[in-house]
């Protein structure tokens, strides 16, 4: 079958079946959940290991009644992380690239964020508008900055997800695209493309796992300033 | 759950037949029966060939095809996919090869050392339980070491008290003899201050009675005596010189 460029993008369907379901639960699978045992076997150690240290890291700077957000923010940082990686692979669709599911979480996270800090302590959430430090005559203008950069924050971090995963992906289509143009052509012009291809994908590697992070710490970061 | 549902289903008719169906659906039951003992964690996973492939399919055809069959079965397969266009090769397979190479090169190069750390911290786990358990046990070996010293000094204890008894005695021994020997000498003492007492009396009568006696023969000699006794004294004296002379000049 041959590909276009953007039948990646396209919610996978089989025989009008949607298959995206099958694709967001698709993590939750590839993690064992801990046993009873004292000692467990390789994968279920490294598992633990990383999830205690991710958690350990992105909670230690935030307050003990933030801590209640954890086990939300580490089970998300799996999820974007599982789902950035699996979409490197050939062939899959990657939810993650799609604005919806970024727009859907981003958006839920931040408002639950807010109205939290709004609820519970008001003042010190609406505090945030004016940065410490500032001269007294940029007061207004400065509330009125600030509150537009705490709306555009949900959007950011659903955009910016998509964004990258999605230009990144773009990018390695017309990388391959390109290279298998030019491998009867221009063979040594292919090999160079390849060489790109080759970075590229390695760029992307990382982007994913960073992308995902970034999500989270961000997440964190407005959970810090309102809990 | 199924041979329940059957086991059930079937109850009403004939129970007979029923415990036949779930006797017969017990050899499906894979999982352990039993909660406890746990059952132990196999030490390496299932074998795999090319990091892919189970070695039961390479096994599984071993006896008919011998040692190339899975081999040919794979490349049989690719062949038929691409060369019926079912695969049609288009620039995912570019990018496939290229990701392709950039994992199996990761595991190649860093498996390895992953899979060396994650046993690390389990055996750390297992060396902080592993220390705890030889110091409890050393500390009580220890305990034991200083019980049965303890033990062997009491019976150390019975030669000290003896020791000790003998000491008493001894000196017991010593000052019942210095008293003796104190005793003795007392009356030593006063038994010589007895006899020097009569030596005393005796010598004082003894010269009482000289003295009386010479007094009295003083007293009785005559001047005449006297004279008479003197020139008697002479007259041997001269006598006695003689004699000398004469045996001198002998």
């Amino acid at each position: 079958m041959t590909l276009s460029l953007f039948d990646q993008f396209l919610s996978p369907v089989v025989c009008w079946i949607p298959l995206v379901a099958i694709a967001i639960i698709l993590p939750w699978i590839l993690f064992p959940s801990p046993t009873t045992r004292w000692l467990n076997n390789r994968s279920l150690t490294s598992q633990n290991w990383f999830l205690s240290q991710a958690t350990s890291q992105i909670f230690s700077p935030i307050n003990p009644p933030g801590h209640k957000w954890a086990l939300l923010l580490s089970s998300l940082l799996i999820f974007l992380a599982t789902m950035n990686t699996a979409g490197l692979l050939p062939y899959t669709f990657t939810p993650t690239s799609q604005l919806s599911i970024n727009m859907g979480l981003a958006g839920a996270l931040w408002m639950g964020v807010v109205i939290l800090g709004m609820r519970t302590q008001p003042t010190h959430s609406l505090g945030h508008l004016l940065p410490e430090g500032a001269p007294a005559l940029l007061t207004p203008i400065l509330v009125i900055i600030e509150t537009i950069s705490l709306f555009i924050r949900p959007i950011a971090l659903g955009v910016r997800l998509t964004a990258n995963l999605t230009a990144g992906h773009l990018l390695i289509q017309l990388t391959s695209t390109a290279t298998l143009a030019m491998l009867t052509i221009m063979p040594v012009t292919a090999i160079f493309t390849g060489i790109l291809l080759f970075l590229l994908a390695l760029l992307e590697a990382a982007v994913a796992l960073i992308q995902a992070y970034v999500f989270v710490l961000l997440l964190s970061l407005y959970l810090q300033e309102n809990v | 759950m199924l041979s329940r549902l059957q086991a059930i289903s079937v109850k009403v008719t004939d129970p007979f037949v029923s415990l036949s169906l779930v006797q017969a659906s017990r050899s499906l039951q894979t999982s352990s029966q039993r909660l406890a003992p746990v059952p132990p964690l196999p030490d390496h996973g299932g074998k795999v060939r090319h990091g892919l492939i189970p070695e039961e399919l390479f096994e599984f055809l071993y006896p008919k095809t011998g040692v190339t069959g899975p081999y040919m079965l794979g490349t049989g397969l690719i062949v038929y996919l691409l060369s019926k266009e079912l695969y049609v090769i288009n620039h995912e397979t570019i990018y496939a090869i290229c990701i392709g190479t950039i994992i199996v090169y990761g595991v190649k190069k860093y498996g390895a050392t992953v899979a060396a750390f994650i046993d690390s911290i389990n055996e750390e786990k297992v060396a902080k339980a592993q220390a705890a358990k030889d110091s409890h046990i050393s500390f009580l070996t220890e305990a034991i070491e200083n019980e049965k010293k303890e033990q062997w000094r009491v019976e150390g204890r019975g030669m000290l008290f003896d020791a000790k008894r003998n000491n008493v005695a001894m000196l017991l021994e010593t000052n019942y003899r210095e008293r003796q020997h104190m005793v003795t000498n007392e009356v030593k003492r006063r038994l010589d201050y007895q006899i020097a007492l009569q030596h005393l009396n005796r010598r004082l009568q003894q010269e009482h009675m000289i003295n009386w006696v010479e007094k009295n023969v003083i007293s009785s000699i005559t001047p005449q005596q006297e004279k008479e006794s003197i020139a008697k004294c002479i007259a041997d004296l001269k006598v006695l010189a003689k004699t000398t002379q004469a045996k001198a000049a002998a």
